[in-house]
């Protein structure tokens, strides 16, 4: 397995990940979008709500909030050790807001029990109070899993392609090919047509190139065994530690499967 | 209210939701400013395009 | 229970074995519940 990383940020991230079969980098792929757990509000406790937002409508926009997470210090509270799956500091964490208007309550008003826990964007209006409205409200967060709820899911827009081929034999220059291409990346020089290298993995393999040569000179084709991937994370994990904490999932997954293996 | 994130792809998109008002309003193209704030696919685009803000007319009801 | 005429907008105990909802301050017809005073639990989905 080779990783070549193309971009890498706080919040996304695009390599190209070779030498590998396609089911193992959908596997990296599900498990960045379903089985990381992170932090999500689970339940509300309302103590007022005179805001323009039902209590429910309220909830949902505070469930959405992603809360960076340390996957060492929580756990899922089915799983929990600790408490066994009845609440305990190991697996929930309660954050309290009160706000009176007029003011626009944000997602950084969020007091959480945890300093280290805090909402990744503190910027996120949850509503707009009017003078006299008034919000006061206690917030339970549990760890969870994505196939379970959006609310907990790390990866967004978590995706692959196949590492594009494009060859040329015997053009003749005509430029037919790099009029079609919707990415524009075919160059025609007067030898025939070539995509630059730099250039070659913004194809999409839509192949209009292919339909529009007479002379059928260019071939588009993928590499089955390298895949580019892009990623974003929604702000509960780095980019970087949402890849790596993937990848030990299903390295996690394996072994269970082994383990049970060696038992039959 | 704005949504808190995109409905089909996850991605917060409402803690652009001021700057994008601010400056569609202060006149500039609404291309533009997607762009600037890194909104880059259709999905989180149509959020922020196709949103209508309703607390100031729902607010006196109460 | 706790109700508030809209037009007066003073507490009003609704007396149920009364024929009719009216306010007994104003003779308003329309009254809203208040929100009670207790802590509502949600579960956020």
């Amino acid at each position: 397995m080779e990783v070549d990383i193309l971009e890498l940020s706080d919040r996304s991230a695009k390599f190209v990940l070779s030498k590998v079969g396609m089911a193992f980098a959908n596997g990296i792929r599900r498990a960045m979008v379903a089985d990381v757990p992170t932090l999500a509000i689970e339940y509300v406790n309302l103590y007022d709500n005179t805001s323009v937002l039902y209590d429910e409508q309220l909830a949902l926009r505070l469930s959405l909030i992603p809360l960076v997470t340390d996957l060492e210090t929580y756990m899922p509270q089915a799983e929990c050790t600790v408490c066994g799956g009845e609440g305990c500091p190991a697996c929930e964490l309660s954050l309290t807001l009160s706000s009176e208007g007029p003011a626009v309550v944000h997602s950084g008003d969020l007091i959480s029990s945890d300093p280290l826990v805090q909402a990744a964007d503190a910027n996120i209006p949850i509503v707009e109070l009017k003078k006299g409205q008034k919000l006061v409200l206690e917030a339970i967060a549990h760890m969870g899993y994505g196939r379970d709820s959006v609310k907990w899911q790390a990866g967004i827009a978590c995706g692959y392609k196949n590492v594009p081929i494009v060859s040329v034999e015997n053009c003749d220059a005509c430029g037919h090919c790099a009029a079609e291409c919707p990415k524009s990346i075919i160059l025609v020089e007067e030898s025939g047509a070539m995509v630059p290298e730099e250039d070659l993995l913004k194809c999409s393999l839509c192949r209009l190139c292919e339909k529009v040569c007479d002379i059928n000179a260019i071939k588009v084709s993928f590499d089955e065994n390298a895949f580019v991937f892009t990623m974003e994370s929604d702000g509960s994990y780095t980019a970087r530690d949402l890849i790596l904490n993937a990848s030990d999932v299903v390295k996690g997954k394996a072994e269970g499967l082994i383990s049970i293996l060696d038992q039959l | 209210m704005i949504s808190v994130r995109c409905f089909s792809c996850g991605k917060v998109i409402s803690n652009h939701w001021d700057e994008y008002k601010r400056r569609v309003d202060g006149g500039e193209d609404k291309a533009v400013v997607l762009d600037d704030l890194g909104i880059t696919r259709y999905c989180c685009r149509r959020m922020l395009l196709s949103h209508v803000e309703l607390v100031d007319v729902l607010s006196p009801y109460q | 229970m706790g109700y508030k005429c809209t037009r007066c907008k003073q507490k009003v105990e609704i007396d149920y074995e009364y024929t009719g909802i009216r306010c007994p301050y104003c003779g308003h017809r329309i009254l809203v519940k208040e929100r009670p005073t207790t802590i509502k639990p949600i579960k956020a989905e």
